[in-house]
């Protein structure tokens, strides 16, 4: 009997001490997917903002008089590699987002412009990285869901206590992506 | 939006479960076929055949477990897709690996009319999808997403690997049901056990005749089951099941000659997004489920 008990105890220590390096690891890896998906938005922004000076060039040589809006374009693309935390250069690659599509509106009444073999390159590279950085976004919430989803789910909670982990936030859609765009005529 | 996660998450959970089921099925299925012939049979001779057909098939599926991916390549004489020339595919594709968070397949292309696509390769690491260059014509940019998604779907539920190891015990039990009842011709004198060896002796005819059509109705199913979780997952990548459901209404309009459906071997068709003979055979014993269904199932997501 005395045997039986010492065995019984012995398996469920066993377990405990799986349990506690299974979720230790679990976290570990979730956390690992969230800073995974993090570094693709980074890597996406930033290969917009390597093509921003090559449009730029193009366009000035069709263009020359549209001083504001290369303005716009070019701050914005400071602001985004200025941009120290993921809000910030988030925000600024929206910024970013709505110069260049200006610049792309512009070339409506530039017909030589819009003819343009660079110019086309540039803006279908641009729209395809646009896509890229809503599904590295899409990825990035992915992540953190099913990080918080084992944080706050027992029994992963009772570990999650115990290692520190606390509730990740989702990246928010800016306010005036949510708009709707307005068309004027 | 929040229910809609919900729905598909619960579908791929639940396709997860349907399927161990299946493959539990399957083992429960042979581990008793094999008892019921080792009674019926000299345990100690049966032993030694099983052992070394397991060798052999386990050899011969290694060798195909590893190089799954060239040789459905080779078998449809694939070509490794061109970053400019086939820009979209690569985008939908680069999209797709970044939405699911997965590695970057490589990126093939077959000449076929028709819209068809498959996966394979052992792992997420080893991953290849193949697109036909009919599906490059026919589809626009949000179909040819959602076929991108359904096979990078397939890739990221295991499903080749898990197909694989359906084939193998497939592949195992058709071994040990031929074994056995090639056996009969040499075996006669042994059966002097009365009658109840008689009896043993007709139930192990019995399943030795069944086990291998069982079988292979389970790996139908298992299929099927698979493709209803590739899309599921699709619409989870996308976060729009319009796209792959107004892909799977083109492939349901699609029309190719007959040439075309010569260049798919039989042995890859349970591999493609849609069965390339589209044969209309009952439900039972066809590796992909009715189109119709799918493209209803999208409906809902």
């Amino acid at each position: 009997m005395v045997a039986f008990l010492i065995w019984a105890l012995i398996i469920v220590l066993i377990l405990v001490v799986l349990a506690f390096m299974g979720y230790y690891n679990r976290f570990i890896t979730l956390e690992n997917a969230v800073d995974n998906a993090l570094s693709q938005i980074d890597v996406q922004l930033k290969k917009r903002a390597d093509l921003v000076p090559n449009l730029i060039s193009t366009v000035k040589g069709y263009a020359k008089h549209e001083k504001d809006i290369m303005k716009d374009v070019t701050e914005s693309r400071k602001a985004l590699l200025a941009a120290k935390t993921l809000p910030a250069r988030v925000k600024a690659g929206a910024d970013l987002q709505t110069a260049l599509k200006s610049i792309f509106a512009l070339a409506e009444n530039y017909p030589q412009l819009k003819a343009n073999e660079n110019f086309l390159q540039l803006q279908q590279e641009l729209s395809a990285i646009e896509d890229k950085i809503a599904y590295s976004r899409q990825y990035y919430n992915d992540s953190i869901m099913s990080y918080n989803i084992t944080v706050e789910r027992v029994p992963g909670a009772w570990f999650a206590g115990l290692y520190g982990k606390k509730h990740k936030e989702q990246l928010q859609i800016t306010a005036e992506e949510k708009a709707v765009p307005k068309v004027s005529f | 939006m929040k229910s809609e996660r919900l729905s598909f998450q619960d579908e791929i959970n639940r396709n997860k479960m349907k399927s161990t089921l299946l493959i539990a099925c399957v083992l429960v299925f042979f581990i008793a076929f094999g008892y019921v012939i080792s009674l019926a049979l000299d345990p100690g001779y049966f032993f030694s055949i099983m052992i070394l057909a397991i060798i052999l098939s386990v050899t011969y599926t290694i060798i195909s477990y590893y190089n799954a991916d060239k040789i459905a390549l080779a078998s449809v004489r694939a070509k490794p897709a061109d970053r400019i020339k086939h820009a979209a595919l690569f985008n939908a594709v680069e999209n797709m690996s970044i939405a699911s968070g997965l590695p970057m397949p490589r990126v093939f292309i077959m000449e076929s009319e028709q819209i068809n696509a498959f996966a394979s390769g052992r792992d997420p690491r080893h991953a290849v999808i193949c697109v036909t260059t009919g599906a490059l014509q026919k589809l626009n940019k949000q179909e040819l997403e959602g076929v991108v998604a359904h096979e990078m779907g397939h890739v990221a539920n295991f499903d080749i690997r898990f197909m694989t190891l359906t084939a193998i015990m497939v592949g195992l039990v058709a071994i040990a049901a031929e074994m056995f009842l090639r056996s009969l011709w040499f075996g006669g004198e042994k059966r002097d056990n009365g009658n109840a060896g008689a009896v043993l002796f007709v139930i192990a005819i019995f399943f030795a005749i069944l086990a291998p059509i069982a079988t292979q109705l389970i790996q139908f199913a298992i299929s099927r089951k698979r493709e209803f979780g590739a899309d599921a997952s699709a619409v989870k990548f996308t976060r729009y099941s319009p796209g792959l459901r107004s892909a799977l209404i083109k492939i349901k309009h699609d029309s190719f000659s007959q040439q075309d459906v010569k260049r798919y071997p039989k042995a890859v068709a349970p591999l493609f997004i849609s069965d390339p003979f589209r044969k209309k055979l009952s439900a039972l014993t066809s590796t992909h489920p009715p189109i119709e269904d799918r493209i209803r199932k999208l409906e809902k997501m």
